[in-house]
Parts: structure tokens; C-alpha cells; sequence
């Protein structure tokens, strides 16, 4: 597609999903191979408008923070992953959100996923449950617990102070403490 | 360091006023003088320029401050550990441009470059607080709003205020500065009772960041000749930038810091996390849209600003604050705009009320 095409077919995309002008701008404000990629990219995972806003501004601010214009992060090997698997457009573009925000939050991520780790290795009982603070913002750290009827809370007590000092090594995990 | 002016305004019942005269008698001859009867509305936001925060960086406005000079810390707040910190607003807005300026979102409606030429008027306020308060220390600044000595070749404005405090014994005045504009501060005695502030980040911040402000290392330099020349002197780590080479670069910061002045002579170290509220960073990141460090790992957090998440963040206090304490035990230290809970994990002990933190930070 010559630029004259390619705009147009971003117009048009726009149009139909009624995307907000100034996102428009910034995308036709994109180099030609960047704009060319996203287009592909929308057009391919049929993106809904909110899902494509996400996307944009992950990957402009991944080619900020690493230096990398939009169309390269698009080659990155676990981006290239989602696009080669047999999944349906949709499952396709959860995914893609889901590569690109570990991608833009690495060190959330990755704490996450060991805090997560350690969550699960705990093997609570049903009934109690541990709650993170949302992405991290802050250390507080819940544990939830639900019954019915005195021997269940009994019960669920236990498990949790059977547990403790594994609790406490989590909460301090999101305090910054060093793995332990 | 000079910063360039495009335009200055003078409300005429400034036309006297000493502080009109001595910048007059300093400006460049190309910059236009401009008189009008009410310096509010040359300060306001100017709808002609793409950038009105950055214009009004440019437009010197001389005028009467209507309000009190002195207010509490704006940052202080009562979910935040502080440290009781004062302020005398005698300028407001900075020809400094740091990407992450709170001022951006703070001063937005009204960003041109104010400075106080009735700010005399702040001696007869000080002396009623300290009236009120002979028995405590107060630490009272010029930094916050603007930089203290970024137009002080200009104004003259910082000798008058170290002349003031040199003879009052419970105030210590803190002037806070990321320039290395000290000339005015080696002509006047302090004797002891002020003490000037650098923020200082590291050279990747500073390159990124921190526009037309003196080189980090300009700035310690800076701060050891006023120390020989009998001040105290203070750090603000803040804001700390979790960028991904943030420990080991703050560490050399810190190191190169205490090769240049012996942590022994430091008054205090402040540390203080990036934040910026959802408008700031809205702000910020139009400004900046290049600025890798307004893309760190800031998250919403539970006091509606966006923060770096608490794990990394916690750790960069405590990497820091142990490295300060490897290098000298009782050099004070303390964050900044943190609740309880940072407190307890950076020191492992709950954090001094404000008053008394301010007391120690006063009197040190």
C-alpha cells in the first residue's frame, strides 16, 4: 500500500471503531513503517477501540523506555508467539495486553509472578485467600478468610497460623525484602 | 548560571521598589520591560503558546504578593510522615525545567515567572512566628515553588534573608537549589543559621530530566565551597527514579557525594520517591513525551498519586538509607511524603511526629 493508502485504511479503521481524533493524530503522526505495522496489527486481531488505545500507548511508551520504535517491539519473539499460535483474534489480542504490560512493567511482573508463586506453594485451604495490594502500589498485604460456623473458622485460623512465618516472609516481599 | 529572559513585567506599584531597581540594573538590555497595573494577569497562563508552562518560565513578573508569605509545606499532609517543614513564598515558578516539576500541574493556570518585590513584608511574619514558638526550632524555606537562588544574581534577594536569620537562633532557614549560583551567599555571614539544599540525582536522571539545572557534580562543588564558607548543608534525593540501573547509580551518586564532602558535614539526607498526581503526569508526559524517566514502573497508589511499585520503591530507601549509614551513623535521615508504613520498614521504627522531626532538622 502506497501512504496515501495506508491513511486512508487507518481513517477508515478509525472511523468504524470510532476512535477518538487525537489518537488518530498520533497515529498518523507515526513513522510510515509504524503506522503501517499498527494498522496490520488492528486490522489482524480485530482490535476494539479501548482494547487499541491500550495497545498504542503500551507500545509507545515501551519505545520510549527502550529505545525501540513500535515496529520492532512487534518482533520481539514472545510478541511474534501470540501471532504464529492457533487462537482466535480476540484470545490473540488478550494476550498481546497481557505480553505487552509485562513487557512496559517488568519488575512488576516478575513480582508478581513470585509472590504468586510463593501464594500458591502455600496450598490455603478453601475459604482463605490471600489479597495483593493492586499492582503493587502499596505493601499492605490481606488474608481473607471466610467461613461458616465456628469449626470451619477454627479450622481456617489454624491453617493460616500454621502458616505464618511464610505469610510474613510474603509481606515483607512486597516491602521490598530480598528474596527469602 | 544565567537563564534567559524574554519578557519582564513590572506592576507599577513596583516601579520603586528596590527589588525593581536591582533587576533593572542587572538585566540584559534585549529583554523588554513592560509596566501594568496588576501583575496577576501578566503571570497568567497565555493561550498563544503551544507550551504556556514552558512560556511562563520566560516572563519575569515583579509584583506585590497579596496573601501571607509563610504557609505550611505544601506536600504535608496528615496520611504522610513529615517533617514540619515551613514556607516562605517569595517567587513562584522556575526557569529550571525538570520533567517531573510538580509545578507543572501546581502552577499551570498561572506560570509566569512571580517574584515578590514587597517580599521585606516576610520579616514582620517571621517574627511573629517566632514569637510564637521561642521554645522550638523552625525550619523555614524558599524552595518550594520556585528555586531559591535561580534569579538570586538578580534579586539579591537570598543575602537580605541569611542577614535576617544569621540573628534569630531558632530559626534556620533553608534555601533549596539545583543550580550552582552561589556568589551572593559568599558575601554574607550565615552564622550557622542557614543551611543550603541541592537536589541531586544521577547523571542519567540529570541528562533526561533535569533541564538548564547545573550538572550534579557542579552542584556538590558548589555546596562544599558554601560549606566552607560556614553553612550548613543539605541533600534531597528527591525524586528518587526507579529507573532499572537506579540502585547501583544512586549508590555512585551517594559515594561520589561523600568523596567530595565528608558525610560527617551533611545536616540531613532527604529521600523521596517519584510521585505525580493522574493530572501532573498527564502534564509531565505531554511536555516529555521522550523522557524515559516519566515511564518508570509508577503505578496508582493508594494516596492517588502514581508511584513506583512498593517493592522497588522500599528497597531503593533501604539500599540507600544503609549505605548513609555505613558512612556515618548519625547522619539524619528521612523520607519524604511517606506514610508510616515506609517509615517502619526503611528504619524499622515508627517516624518521629512532624513537629519534633522538624525540631531535630532545625536545630541540626
Amino acid at each position: 500500500m502506497s501512504g496515501t493508502e495506508v491513511e486512508a485504511a487507518i481513517r477508515a479503521w478509525a472511523a468504524e471503531r470510532r476512535l477518538p481524533e487525537a489518537h488518530v493524530a498520533r497515529w498518523l503522526e507515526l513513522p510510515a513503517s509504524e503506522r503501517t505495522a499498527l494498522l496490520e496489527l488492528a486490522q489482524t486481531l480485530h482490535l476494539r477501540t479501548g482494547q487499541f488505545v491500550t495497545i498504542f500507548t503500551l507500545l509507545k511508551e515501551i519505545g520510549v523506555r527502550e529505545n525501540q520504535p513500535i515496529a520492532e517491539v512487534l518482533t520481539r519473539r514472545e510478541v511474534r508467539n501470540i501471532f504464529a499460535a492457533n487462537e482466535s483474534a480476540p484470545g490473540k489480542a488478550r494476550a498481546l495486553l497481557e505480553v505487552l504490560r509485562a513487557i512496559r512493567f517488568p519488575q512488576l511482573h516478575e513480582t508478581l509472578a513470585q509472590i504468586n508463586a510463593r501464594i500458591t506453594e502455600l496450598r490455603l485451604p478453601e475459604g482463605v485467600r490471600v489479597v495483593l495490594p493492586p499492582n503493587l502500589g502499596s505493601d499492605e498485604v490481606r488474608v481473607e478468610l471466610t467461613a461458616h460456623g465456628g469449626a470451619e473458622l477454627k479450622r481456617l485460623v489454624e491453617a493460616v497460623t500454621a502458616r505464618s512465618a511464610e505469610l510474613g516472609r510474603i509481606a515483607d516481599l512486597l516491602g521490598g525484602a530480598d528474596e527469602v | 548560571m544565567k537563564f534567559e529572559l524574554e519578557t519582564l513585567f513590572i506592576e507599577e506599584a513596583c516601579r520603586t521598589s528596590r527589588l525593581a531597581t536591582r533587576v533593572l540594573a542587572g538585566l540584559p538590555a534585549q529583554v523588554p520591560v513592560h509596566y501594568v497595573a496588576d501583575g496577576r494577569t501578566a503571570a497568567l497562563r497565555s493561550g498563544e503558546s503551544a507550551d504556556p508552562f514552558g512560556a511562563g518560565k520566560r516572563r519575569m513578573v515583579l509584583m506585590r504578593r497579596r496573601g501571607n508569605f509563610l504557609m505550611g509545606c505544601p506536600a504535608g499532609s496528615t496520611e504522610f510522615a513529615c517533617c514540619g517543614y515551613l514556607v516562605m513564598v517569595l517567587a513562584s515558578n522556575c526557569p529550571m525545567d525538570c520533567s517531573y516539576c510538580f509545578l507543572q500541574e501546581y502552577v499551570a493556570d498561572n506560570p509566569g515567572l512571580q517574584i515578590y518585590a514587597n517580599y521585606a513584608d516576610v520579616f514582620a511574619e517571621l517574627d511573629r512566628v517566632r514569637g510564637g514558638s521561642r521554645e522550638r526550632a523552625l525550619r523555614i524555606g524558599t524552595g518550594e515553588l520556585a528555586d531559591s537562588l535561580a534569579f538570586d544574581s538578580l534579586t539579591g534577594i537570598s543575602r537580605e534573608l541569611v542577614e535576617y536569620f544569621a540573628t534569630r537562633e531558632n530559626l534556620l532557614l533553608e534555601l533549596k537549589t539545583k543550580t550552582d549560583e552561589i556568589d551572593n551567599l559568599l558575601q554574607v555571614d550565615p552564622r550557622g543559621r542557614t543551611l543550603v539544599a541541592w537536589t541531586l540525582s544521577p547523571e542519567p536522571v540529570f541528562r533526561s530530566s533535569e533541564h538548564r539545572t547545573a550538572s550534579p557534580a557542579a552542584r556538590m562543588e558548589a555546596a562544599r565551597r558554601v560549606l566552607a564558607a560556614g553553612y550548613k548543608v543539605a541533600f534531597h534525593l528527591d525524586p528518587l527514579i526507579a529507573y532499572p540501573e537506579a540502585e547501583r547509580d544512586y549508590a555512585r551518586l551517594l559515594e561520589n557525594l561523600f568523596d567530595r564532602i565528608a558525610p560527617e558535614a551533611i545536616a540531613f539526607i532527604s529521600l523521596g520517591g517519584l510521585r505525580m498526581t493522574p493530572g501532573l503526569r498527564t502534564a509531565a508526559r505531554n511536555r516529555f513525551p521522550r523522557d524515559p524517566m516519566l515511564l518508570g514502573e509508577e503505578v496508582l497508589a493508594p494516596d492517588g498519586r502514581y508511584r513506583t511499585i512498593a517493592p522497588t520503591r522500599f528497597r531503593l530507601y533501604t539500599r540507600l538509607r544503609e549505605q548513609i549509614a555505613r558512612a556515618d551513623p548519625q547522619l539524619l535521615v528521612y523520607l519524604c511524603m511517606e506514610g508510616a508504613s515506609a517509615h517502619q520498614r526503611v528504619f524499622g521504627a515508627a517516624p518521629a511526629a512532624p513537629a519534633t522531626l522538624g525540631a531535630r532538622l532545625a536545630g541540626v
